[in-house]
This record gives structure tokens, C-alpha cells and sequence, in this order.
């Protein structure tokens, strides 16, 4: 097996190949890698494996041939729970991330379910409510918030645990321009902390305008742009 | 050979009702390997046998919990004075995984009809047409509740909450919260799904017209009265053995 | 020239103290166009879109105030089956609008409903397949069309019921650029054969299609002239 880890590549896929069924592949060799600190997107019309891609590369899916490495660690061999840590995945439905009554108790969930310290927790929230202008919605469900507002949140409830990397699918689905401007403004101000992202996306204006590198996808193969 | 879905629905039905009837173990076996016959006539797949290779696995385990709690006949296993396995436990245990084969592998019989013609057929023997949309909605859309509960049990693990290494009561508690998302998301389904059929005219009228139009033909007929006579004849062997 | 649908002092909102998502709104639509209404997400397009199409007062309660006229005649004394031969609506989400396994059974549905006598469907089921140019996605399983394709086919499934108005509410949000232009295409196409296109959207990208484009904001209806704020 092979042992990568120049000192800034995060995640390294390599040679992967992934099929739900035997007959239909969905992703076919594909090698490449992220670094921190990298904003790259992943393109490729419906269907041509970009959600698959990003799941392979949190480890919610496994690949049927080749590994993906993270920080030089097999994947495989790391657990869901400690990839949080490392990776945040935002799911193309945000619903699907939120569990908690409240904003406030959703952001701290990570934390007073691990049982760390009220205090703490709560200095943590706050600080975060700040950096992702959630302010005034503490206490409001995630659930009766608009798109936009329970999209932060989800991104702000991954935070807590620090992440040095993070995979978006499709986040500007439903956001109208000035939300997704505030999505670039957010993402933005998250790469001096050498936050690596993938977006995974169809949207060709918001890629353009942050993307570092773009990476499409069809026909199940890599194509770098 | 085309089969009317309303010739399938029998054949289920008469098989799953000696299933159920039955409790004798050569029957029983005899009716599930007729089960395998029909169900392969279909040219089913077997793949999910695989899939729910877990809960034959669960079905095995209750067979042994009933030969512990349940014991008859002869010993077979045991530890000291506590007993493992009996024949009569045994025996009890394949009866209940024979009945369950029967039930799930004649229900794949269905599977080659399309859903749109199981509501037809439903229609056409009178049931209300609202009832049978409404129940193949629902089933339509429950591999996708799956997933819904597969992705929110994903993403709390993702919060960073390792599974493996919490306590019994922390894990129920973990469950617990994938509440909430689910709900969510069938709510919100079911109200954009219901939209959708009212701007569809859906319910205009107490009837409706169906495009699609079922007619029995002599197979049918045939292996429909086939299927009953043979059920009520196995009813009535197995009966007069007793 | 005529209005097929129009409304007057148009107010609406979710609970009797609520904000106003839609506050006294005149709007009349010409026969043949295509009208864009755009506005920020939030900004109360869908609520409008269910205004027009009668799912608001008939099927989502609410306080209404004001009138909505299909062809001269008010909404809120139609049906819904009724209103679904007059307006037709294609929705965001393609999921929730699919409910069978085969393309065909999906076209059938609509006229079903109304009754309407088997070999008619038939033609109507060809008709707008026809419209479409997917004649020979007529015995295609529904669950193996693209995000687009489920559009067109929501929207065909719609077509079959004849309505002469069309409502679509931000129905490329999920489609990919090449789903997007298949849409747009149709919606010419349906303009060509005299319906009457409203379509809500908060893509820009998506309105050059447009004869005419207002912009909804603080409930109010304007004409849009390049901002959304």
C-alpha cells in the first residue's frame, strides 16, 4: 500500500472506482488529490457521480477498488465519528443534519452530547453564532428557519468540532443571490483559517467566482479543468 | 406467460394462508418449496435474500430463544442442568423461519407486476380507488424514508459521536434524535406530494377512468382456481392428519 | 386583447396577525405570454404561485383578501378539478411529482381523474408527448429519467389535462445546465401554441426568455428592472 503525505495534501483518492450495482459504474479510476487550504469544485451534469465522489471522500461510502486517504490514514480504517472531527460534510438536504429544538442546542450538540462542560459548550456556541451571523436566531427551531438561515446552521453545527476540511454538496441549491453571496462571503472568511473545500455543484457562477481549481465529472471519469 | 396481477394477489394470498394456517413441519416445507417454484417461474431475483440476509439471521435467533424458553422433547444440547436445544424447540424454531421464508418469497411473485397495475387490480375488485393510491404511494416511498434515516444516522456520527464506543443507553439516545430529521422530511413529503395530486384533479369524482385496463384471461382464470383448490385442499389434509 | 387570469387587491397571509407575504396585488397576464414574477427567496413567489393556481384558498388555508379571475370567472367559486383543466402547475421538487413507475401511467393520471373516455387519453397522452419530442419516452420507467427529464415529465403529465395557463414555480432549481435548456425550450414551445406562461424564479439566468418580467418584494409586484432588493 501506498503512503502519501506530502505535508499539505489532506485527502488523496487514488484510484478509485465505485459502482452501486455490477453493471453500472459510477466512478471509474479516478486519482487526485485536495490540499488544505484549496477551494476546488467538482462539476458534472445530474447524475455523473459528484454526490457519490464527496461521499467516498467522507467515508459514508466505500470505493469497490483503490483507497482514499485522509491526512496519509486508509479511510477505511478510520470511524465515521473521527472523520467528523476532520471532514464536514454538508448534506444537499440540510434537514437531514439537524436534530436538535433549538439553534443554540443544535450548534453545541457535538459537545453536551460528548458531556464536555455547559460553560465551555456555551462559550464555543456563541462564538460561532458570531462568526456565522446567526445572531437572533438562537433560539428559534431549525426546523422554521428559511433555506438559507438552516444551511448555516448545519455548517455552523460541523464547526464546532474544527474541522480542517470540508465537502459541500450542492449547497447553493434553493439560495437566490444574495444568499448565495453570503455563502461565498462565509467561505471565504474561512480559508485564512487553511480550511480546505470541495463544492460539489452545477452552479457555474458561484464556482467561477471561488473556486482555486474545478474538477468535472462525466461519464464516471475525471476531467480537470 | 403475463400474468393479471389480480392472479398474483391470489397466489400470495393462498400461499401465506397456509403459511399461516399450518403448523406441521413437512407441510409447511412442501408449501415453501412450491413457494420457491412459483416465485422462480417469475424469474425473480434472489439478490434480496442477500439483502435481508440480517433478519433470516434474526430469524434464526428467535428459533433458538423459543427451543430455550419453550423446551419439549428430547434434549439435543444443554449446559449442566440448563437446557439449550430440545427437538421440540427445534422443530418450533424451523416452523417459524419455514412460515417466514413462505411469506417473503411468495410476496416476490408481486414484484413483476407494476405498481400502477397492482392498483388497478385493486380497483377493479372494488377497493376504493383513493385507498389503493394512497397505499402504493406509501410504499413507494419508503425506501426513501430509509435513506433519509440512513443519512441523519450518518451525519450525527459525523458530529464527531464515535458509535461503537458509547454505552447502551447513549446509543438509544442517539437513535432518538434521528427522529426529528425524518419526521421532518416525510411531513414536508407528504404535503408537497399531496399539492401535486389535487393540482392534478386527483379526487374530481367519486369514479375515475383508468387508462390501463385489466382483463383475466383463461390462464388466469385458471391458475386463480388452481391456487384455490389447491389451498383448501392442503387446509383440509392437513386437518384431517391432526 | 384577452386576460385568462387576473388578479385583484390580491392580499395574503399564513395567520390572521401575520406579516403579509403578499399585500394588495394587482396582476393581469395576457393570453400567449410568458411572464417572469422573480424575487429573493423568502419574498413570497411560491405563496403567489398558490394564489393563482387556487391551491390557496382550496387547498392551504390561510387569510385571503382580494380575487383571483381565471377567464373572468373567480377562483375561490371553482373546484380544484376544475381549476387543474384551466391552470396547470409544475412544482420545484421533480420527486413529489412522479407518483408511478412507468411514463406512461404518469400522462394517464390527470385525465383519468376527469373521467375522460380511455381512447381520448390516449391521444391526449400522444399530444403532449409529442409537444415535448419524447414520444419515445412513453414506456420508459419513470425512476431512470434525469432531474430534467422528471421536469418535462411533470410538466406533460400536466399538459394532458389541457389547461391554457401555465404556472411554473422555480421548476429548474434542481436541474443541471443541460435540464435548464430543455426546459426554456418548452416553454417556447408552449408559448408558440398559445398558452399562457407564468414562470417564478429567483435565477436570473433563467428569465431571458421572458416578454415580460416583474419583481415581487415586500409583498408588492414591480416591474423588474435589474435588482431583486
Amino acid at each position: 500500500m501506498k503512503e502519501v503525505c506530502s505535508s499539505n495534501t489532506f485527502i488523496e483518492v487514488n484510484n478509485v472506482t465505485f459502482s452501486y450495482k455490477k453493471s453500472e459504474i459510477i466512478l471509474k479510476n479516478i486519482t487526485t488529490s485536495f490540499d488544505k487550504g484549496e477551494f476546488a469544485a467538482l462539476i458534472g451534469p445530474n447524475g455523473s457521480g459528484k454526490t457519490t465522489f464527496g461521499k467516498l471522500m467522507t467515508g459514508i461510502l466505500s470505493a469497490n477498488e483503490g483507497s482514499v486517504f485522509v491526512e496519509g490514514k486508509n479511510i477505511e480504517e478510520i470511524s465515521l465519528g473521527n472523520i467528523g472531527k476532520k471532514i464536514g460534510y454538508l448534506f444537499q438536504q440540510p434537514a437531514r443534519q439537524l436534530f436538535n429544538p433549538t439553534v443554540k442546542e443544535e450548534i453545541g450538540f457535538a459537545h453536551s452530547f460528548m458531556g464536555k462542560s455547559k460553560e465551555i459548550v456555551e462559550q464555543k456556541v456563541n462564538k460561532i453564532i458570531e462568526e456565522f451571523s446567526l445572531q437572533g436566531l438562537e433560539d428559534a427551531s431549525p426546523y422554521r428557519i428559511s433555506r438559507g438561515e438552516r444551511q448555516r446552521v448545519a455548517l455552523a453545527s460541523i464547526f464546532i468540532n474544527e474541522p480542517s476540511f470540508l465537502i459541500l454538496d450542492e449547497p447553493t441549491t434553493g439560495l437566490d443571490i444574495v444568499r448565495k453571496e453570503q455563502l461565498s462571503q462565509l467561505l471565504k472568511s474561512l480559508q485564512p483559517q487553511g480550511i480546505g473545500i470541495i463544492v460539489i455543484s452545477h452552479d457555474k457562477d458561484f464556482i467561477n467566482k471561488n473556486a482555486d481549481r474545478v474538477i468535472e465529472l462525466y461519464g464516471g471519469e475525471q476531467h480537470e479543468a | 406467460m403475463k400474468l393479471d396481477p389480480r392472479t398474483k394477489l391470489v397466489m400470495v394470498f393462498s400461499l401465506s394462508t397456509l403459511a399461516v394456517f399450518v403448523v406441521d413441519t413437512l407441510l409447511l416445507s412442501i408449501v415453501l418449496i412450491i413457494s420457491i417454484i412459483v416465485s422462480n417461474f417469475f424469474k425473480e431475483d434472489w439478490g434480496f435474500l442477500n439483502r435481508a440476509r440480517k433478519f433470516i439471521l434474526l430469524l434464526v435467533g428467535i428459533a433458538f430463544l423459543q427451543s430455550i424458553f419453550s423446551p419439549s422433547g428430547e434434549i439435543l444440547f444443554g449446559i449442566k442442568d440448563f437446557t439449550l436445544l430440545t427437538t421440540g424447540g427445534l422443530a418450533k424454531g424451523i416452523r417459524v423461519i419455514l412460515r417466514m421464508l413462505v411469506i417473503i418469497i411468495s410476496a416476490t411473485i408481486m414484484k413483476g407486476s407494476s405498481p400502477r397495475e397492482i392498483i388497478q387490480g385493486l380497483i377493479q375488485w372494488k377497493v376504493p380507488y383513493e385507498i389503493a393510491f394512497m397505499v402504493s404511494l406509501a410504499i413507494r416511498f419508503i425506501p426513501i424514508l430509509g435513506q433519509e434515516a440512513k443519512d441523519a444516522f450518518t451525519a450525527i456520527q459525523l458530529r464527531g459521536i464515535e458509535i461503537d464506543k458509547l454505552s447502551l443507553t447513549k446509543r438509544f439516545k442517539v437513535y432518538s434524535y434521528m427522529f426529528m430529521p425524518v419526521l421532518s422530511g416525510v411531513i414536508h413529503r407528504a404535503k408537497e406530494l399531496s399539492t401535486s395530486l389535487e393540482a392534478r384533479a386527483f379526487r374530481a369524482y367519486p369514479e375515475r377512468t383508468s387508462y390501463i385496463k385489466l382483463e383475466l384471461s383463461k390462464n388466469d382464470l385458471l391458475i386463480m382456481s388452481a391456487s384455490i383448490v389447491f389451498t383448501i385442499t392442503m387446509l383440509v389434509i392437513y386437518i384431517l392428519l391432526r | 386583447m384577452s386576460q385568462p387570469i387576473r388578479a385583484k387587491n390580491l392580499s395574503f397571509s399564513y395567520s390572521k396577525d401575520g406579516k403579509k407575504i403578499i399585500d394588495n396585488i394587482n396582476l393581469q397576464v395576457n393570453k400567449g405570454e410568458i411572464l417572469a414574477v422573480v424575487g429573493l427567496s423568502g419574498s413570497g413567489k411560491t405563496t403567489l404561485c398558490y394564489c393563482l393556481s387556487g391551491i390557496i384558498p382550496h387547498l392551504y388555508n390561510g387569510e385571503l383578501s382580494g380575487e383571483v379571475y381565471i377567464n373572468d370567472q373567480f377562483i375561490k367559486e371553482m373546484n380544484m378539478p376544475q381549476i387543474a383543466t384551466k391552470v396547470g402547475v409544475v412544482f420545484q421538487n421533480p420527486e413529489t411529482q412522479i407518483f408511478f413507475p412507468m411514463v406512461e401511467n404518469e400522462l394517464a393520471f390527470g385525465p383519468e381523474n376527469l373521467c375522460i373516455k380511455r381512447e381520448q387519453i390516449g391521444k391526449r397522452i400522444e399530444e403532449a408527448l409529442s409537444l415535448l419530442d419524447m414520444e419515445d419516452k412513453r414506456y420508459d420507467k419513470t425512476e431512470h429519467l434525469s432531474g430534467g427529464q422528471k421536469q418535462l415529465i411533470a410538466l406533460a403529465s400536466v399538459l394532458t389535462l389541457k389547461p391554457e395557463i401555465l404556472i411554473f414555480d422555480e421548476v429548474m432549481a434542481q436541474i443541471d445546465q443541460k435540464g435548464k435548456q430543455a426546459i426554456k425550450d418548452i416553454i417556447i414551445q408552449l408559448k408558440k401554441e398559445g398558452k399562457t406562461v407564468i414562470m417564478v424564479e429567483h435565477n436570473l439566468d433563467n428569465i431571458e426568455i421572458a416578454d415580460r418580467k416583474l419583481v415581487l418584494k415586500n409583498g408588492g409586484l414591480k416591474k423588474f428592472e435589474g435588482s431583486l432588493q
